[in-house]
């Protein structure tokens, strides 16, 4: 199990990530796609201050630790915004939401 | 003392005004207004009585330098003289009685403190019209009384008819008001000054400076000052404001009649009379003689009780008028004060009448009292409406034709002598008062005070006709004589039809009540000053002296009588041991300007005479021929009225002055109107509209095709431009995120991919 | 690389993320998709594990798959109405981020395989301490106080916005 290991599953979340941030028409399948990036990045992190740092140093993981925190404020004021949208206008798909679009 | 006195006199009523004036803004009411202002009235009152005492032979004015305009000055200051003392003592006290009995028959009107406010003032315009030293201020007080007489008259103004009486009056008034403007500039441009009284006041200049080649300047100028009088004093022709401004309250008709408004043109005259000329005072005698025998005449026919009065009003102010341009001073003065205190207790009673007939309408319902007071007037009751039209018993032959709306104004039911009768049961108190001042002002003999002021008039005016052997005076003299009559039958029909016989509305009549004790005590104190104790003030020879007339001079055929220096001193030298004759020759010692025999005073004794003879004859055949009329009923008013149809139209209609006006001037008016709106509409609009159609068909015509070509055509080609292009860049703005996040990646792929293969 | 438990396990857990991350993204019920990632979550978990990072593991646990995922589930369910709601997906779209997440992929793997600093550390197995005393000390008094503080902040921020934008809009 070297660096190189956890990096290319990192590498394979964040692009899964990506592709459902892309692809998908719903804001919540968004929203996972975001997380999955989000996990990558924690991922990263511990991978990181697993093996490039002194052990005693865990200063990585910490940043991982915000990175969840960060994911969790970020989860709940979507869902509310997703929410307020959808009491809106009915819908949560973002291309159906274009009320600022000239 | 004279100026903290006369301050402090002017400055109670303005203080109780002011008070009304200043909570008014922050919205709050004094919560005694009337309290306040019939206490300031009494103070004010007091000081008049302490400044008897002050009273000096060859007064000075008191003055303050005002306002400096272009090197004139002018001044204000009070001059007291007698004839101001007793003008104090008398505004003061009648319009403290008219307060007090204001509480009583204003109760529960819904600008209860506001009508006290509005007395208050009215009463310190008077005041300082009276005591002021110059025209200057006698025309400011002249304003604010024709002001508060309009604030009062239309004091209900909800009634149209209010409304109307208040413009009318101050109009009407207005119009002798530029007159007397116009003649006050006259003397100032002669005189550089405003000033009456002093050194340097009109009347030592005049006297000083004026040759008789001024005399008929100065005669255009008294003349056209007494316009204002006219207008002011209700005097012909401009009167009919006056019986119009019985839509005020009763109270306020009582102080209008007696003491302020229409005794300010009175004192103005008086004022004004070291300057009369002969031409001048002639003027003035003759329109207050035919003033005296018109409204007279007119009075007669009158049903509404208050009209009746008001008509009788400007018959005596006629008397006054013609005293003082008959150069009877004193006697015009006399009576003015003798009237003011009588007037004011007809006025009074009457309102005492009319307020006891209110209590029928206002019944089962007293917190709408006031309401009542407003609204009977418009709204015909039944009663009203089969007593109106005419089918009273004088007119009911007369009506068809004759009878126009806009002439004769409906009389509010409890107004209408008609619906009255037999109220000397009811009301006894309100019945001896109001019988003490008829007597008083029909002239009965010796005991009541308007015998004594009106045969003074009288007296004066047939002395002047003896002494110059004037066919005018003459003619005057008769005027009055006449007048006197008719003013003795048309009071007594007035009690006969309201207190004597039987009550003719019986509804009413058992409706009726004596009035509350706030109303009766007033009376009965103005009952006692109509007996002659106020003379003691006019004929102390050292109070009231009448001044010089340097200018007055007699006709050339004058004839003065020879015993007219020798022949006793009148009748009044038996009764009071003085005389105003007396005081003329005292006057006329000193008076180095006046030509022989100018002082109308000399020769009274014979003409005193015959004048109480005649007088007395001619009051005792007034009420005797009213006996037979309105109480025996021997005589049949109907029948007379039908005999002498055509004199009965004419005093029915008021000699048409209403008519006349309407028919002529309100006509000649609107026919200009209508001219100046025709030039308007041709003239004046045609050169607007053409340049406006040469604007609109030209010039804006090239302005446009530029407008529309070059900076539209500017504007338009770059908003196009724009359009295009941001139709096309708009593509681009999807609005997807997720396009957006693509190119952004596929950005990033590629840059890396770029720079790895460099 | 000897095949022990060890890796066994940790293959495991890889493939495990991997693939249920690969549900999340293709799975055409949302539902399904969310359960997906509660698996992919559970994985990470374990690698966490697997690096000695135990309180990080724990709270991975406890937050993402105790609190984000239920919200997300929940989110699933009040905008949905009904528990199988399909996913719409473009093919144009799908091609066109396949081919650009494919892309981005093949850089990081390239970058991965080619930054020298990165070959050749291995795990040694060696146990540490756990790590809950230490990241205590360092939150709570240690460098890491002032940034603590401020996410306690920011999350408490958003929480309270994210309350205040849910609720339903009161008009007076």
């Amino acid at each position: 199990m070297t660096l190189q290991h956890y990096l290319v599953i990192s590498a394979i979340l964040f692009t899964l990530g990506i592709f459902a941030v892309l692809t998908r028409r719903n804001a919540i399948s968004i929203l996972m796609g975001i997380e999955l990036i989000l996990n990558s990045c924690n991922l990263n992190f511990a991978a990181f201050s697993r093996f490039m740092t002194p052990p005693e140093d865990i200063s990585g993981q910490i940043i991982a630790i915000f990175g969840i925190v960060l994911a969790a404020a970020e989860a709940a004021v979507f869902l509310a915004i997703i929410l307020a949208i959808y009491r809106e206008f009915g819908s949560i798909r973002p291309d159906e939401v274009d009320t600022l679009k000239g | 003392m004279i100026v903290p006195l006369i301050s402090l006199i002017l400055l109670c009523p303005l203080a109780a005004f002011a008070i009304f004036g200043l909570l008014g803004l922050a919205n709050r009411r004094f919560p005694r207004q009337d309290y306040l202002s019939t206490v300031a009235m009494l103070v004010a009152l007091v000081c008049s009585f302490l400044l008897l005492r002050e009273v000096v032979p060859t007064p000075e004015p008191h003055t303050v330098n005002w306002i400096s305009l272009g090197g004139v000055t002018f001044s204000m200051g009070f001059y007291l003289d007698s004839v101001t003392v007793i003008m104090l003592i008398v505004v003061t006290l009648v319009s403290s009685l008219v307060h007090i009995f204001s509480m009583g028959y204003m109760h529960g009107d819904p600008r209860y403190p506001r009508f006290f406010a509005y007395l208050s003032l009215f009463s310190f315009s008077m005041l300082f019209l009276v005591v002021s030293d110059n025209l200057l201020g006698i025309y400011i007080g002249w304003e604010l009384v024709g002001l508060c007489s309009y604030l009062l008259i239309g004091f209900w103004f909800e009634k149209d008819s209010a409304a109307n009486a208040c413009k009318k009056a101050f109009l009407t008034t207005r119009v002798g008001d530029v007159g007397m403007f116009i003649g006050m500039m006259m003397l100032f441009t002669k005189f550089d000054t405003l000033a009456l009284y002093g050194e340097g006041g009109i009347f030592a200049q005049a006297a000083a400076q004026l040759s008789t080649a001024d005399m008929v300047w100065l005669s255009i100028a008294g003349v056209l000052i007494f316009c204002g009088a006219i207008g002011k004093s209700a005097q012909m022709p401009l009167h009919t404001w006056l019986p119009d401004a019985m839509e005020g309250p009763t109270p306020v008709s009582a102080l209008i009649h007696a003491a302020t408004m229409v005794a300010a043109g009175v004192y103005l005259t008086a004022r004004m009379f070291p300057i009369l000329t002969e031409t001048s005072s002639l003027v003035i005698a003759y329109v207050g003689g035919i003033t005296a025998l018109v409204a007279a005449t007119i009075a007669i026919v009158r049903f509404d009780i208050k009209r009746v009065l008001a008509y009788s009003t400007i018959s005596q102010l006629g008397y006054m008028m013609l005293a003082i341009g008959a150069g009877s001073y004193v006697a015009g003065l006399f009576h003015l004060t003798t009237h003011a205190f009588f007037k004011a207790l007809l006025f009074l009673g009457s309102g005492s009448v009319i307020h006891a007939f209110h209590a029928m309408h206002a019944h089962g319902h007293d917190d709408e009292h006031a309401h009542a007071h407003s609204q009977d007037s418009h709204q015909p009751s039944a009663i009203s409406s089969q007593q109106e039209s005419g089918t009273s018993p004088d007119t009911s032959l007369l009506t068809t034709e004759s009878r126009q709306p806009t002439a004769i104004p409906e009389i509010p039911p409890d107004q209408d002598m008609r619906n009255m009768g037999g109220l000397r049961h009811k009301m006894p108190i309100t019945f001896v008062t109001m019988l003490i001042a008829t007597l008083s002002i029909s002239g009965v003999p010796f005991i009541f005070s308007g015998f004594w002021s009106k045969d003074a008039i009288l007296g004066g005016v047939l002395g002047r006709a003896m002494e110059w052997n004037s066919v005018h005076h003459y003619i005057l003299f008769i005027m009055a004589l006449s007048a006197a009559g008719i003013t003795a039958f048309y009071m007594f029909r007035l009690i006969f039809m309201t207190f004597f016989g039987e009550p003719r509305n019986q509804e009413m009549h058992d409706m009726a009540h004596e009035s509350p004790k706030s109303m009766t005590v007033p009376l009965l104190i103005l009952a006692a000053l109509s007996l002659p104790v106020v003379n003691i003030l006019w004929f102390n020879e050292t109070y009231v002296k009448p001044p010089p007339q340097p200018h007055l001079h007699a006709p050339q055929h004058a004839y003065v009588s020879p015993d007219s220096n020798t022949g006793g001193k009148g009748y009044t030298v038996s009764l009071f041991g003085v005389s105003e004759a007396a005081a003329a020759e005292e006057n006329g010692g000193h008076d180095t300007h006046g030509a022989h025999g100018d002082d109308g005073h000399h020769g009274h004794g014979p003409a005193h005479m015959i004048a109480m003879v005649l007088s007395i004859c001619v009051a005792g055949l007034g009420i005797f021929f009213s006996w037979l009329f309105y109480h025996r009923r021997t005589l049949s008013a109907e029948s007379v009225a039908t005999t002498f149809r055509p004199v009965y139209n004419l005093f029915w209609h008021k000699y048409y002055f209403d008519e006349f006006y309407d028919g002529v001037l309100v006509a000649l008016t609107v026919w200009k109107a209508r001219l100046f709106a025709q030039f308007d509409g041709s003239v004046v609009d045609g050169i607007v509209n053409g340049v406006g159609v040469v604007t609109r068909d030209i010039l804006a015509a090239f302005v446009g095709l530029f407008d529309n070509h070059v900076v539209d055509g500017l504007v338009n080609r770059v908003a196009q431009v724009t359009w295009a292009v941001g139709g096309r860049i708009r593509r681009i703005q999807t609005g997807a995120i997720q396009t957006y996040l693509f190119v952004v990646l596929a950005g990033i792929v590629l840059l890396i991919l770029i720079f790895r293969a460099l | 690389m000897e095949f022990t438990l060890k890796n066994f396990i940790f293959y495991g857990f890889a493939l495990m993320t991997v693939g249920s991350a690969l549900l999340v993204v293709t799975v055409r019920n949302i539902v399904h998709a969310a359960f997906s990632l509660m698996v992919t979550l559970f994985g990470v978990a374990g690698l966490y594990v697997f690096l000695q990072a135990d309180f990080l593991a724990a709270t991975q646990v406890i937050v993402y798959v105790g609190g984000i995922l239920v919200l997300i589930l929940f989110g699933v369910m009040m905008t949905s109405g009904r528990l199988e709601m399909r996913i719409h997906i473009e093919r144009g779209q799908l091609l066109l981020g396949g081919i650009v997440s494919l892309a981005l992929l093949m850089l990081l793997l390239t970058v991965i395989a080619n930054t020298p600093a990165w070959k050749n550390l291995t795990d040694d197995g060696t146990e540490l301490p756990p790590t809950t005393e230490r990241i205590g000390e360092l939150i709570l008094n240690g460098p890491f106080l002032l940034p603590f503080e401020v996410v306690s902040v920011l999350l408490l921020v958003a929480l309270i916005g994210a309350a205040l934008i849910s609720r339903k809009e009161v008009r007076d």
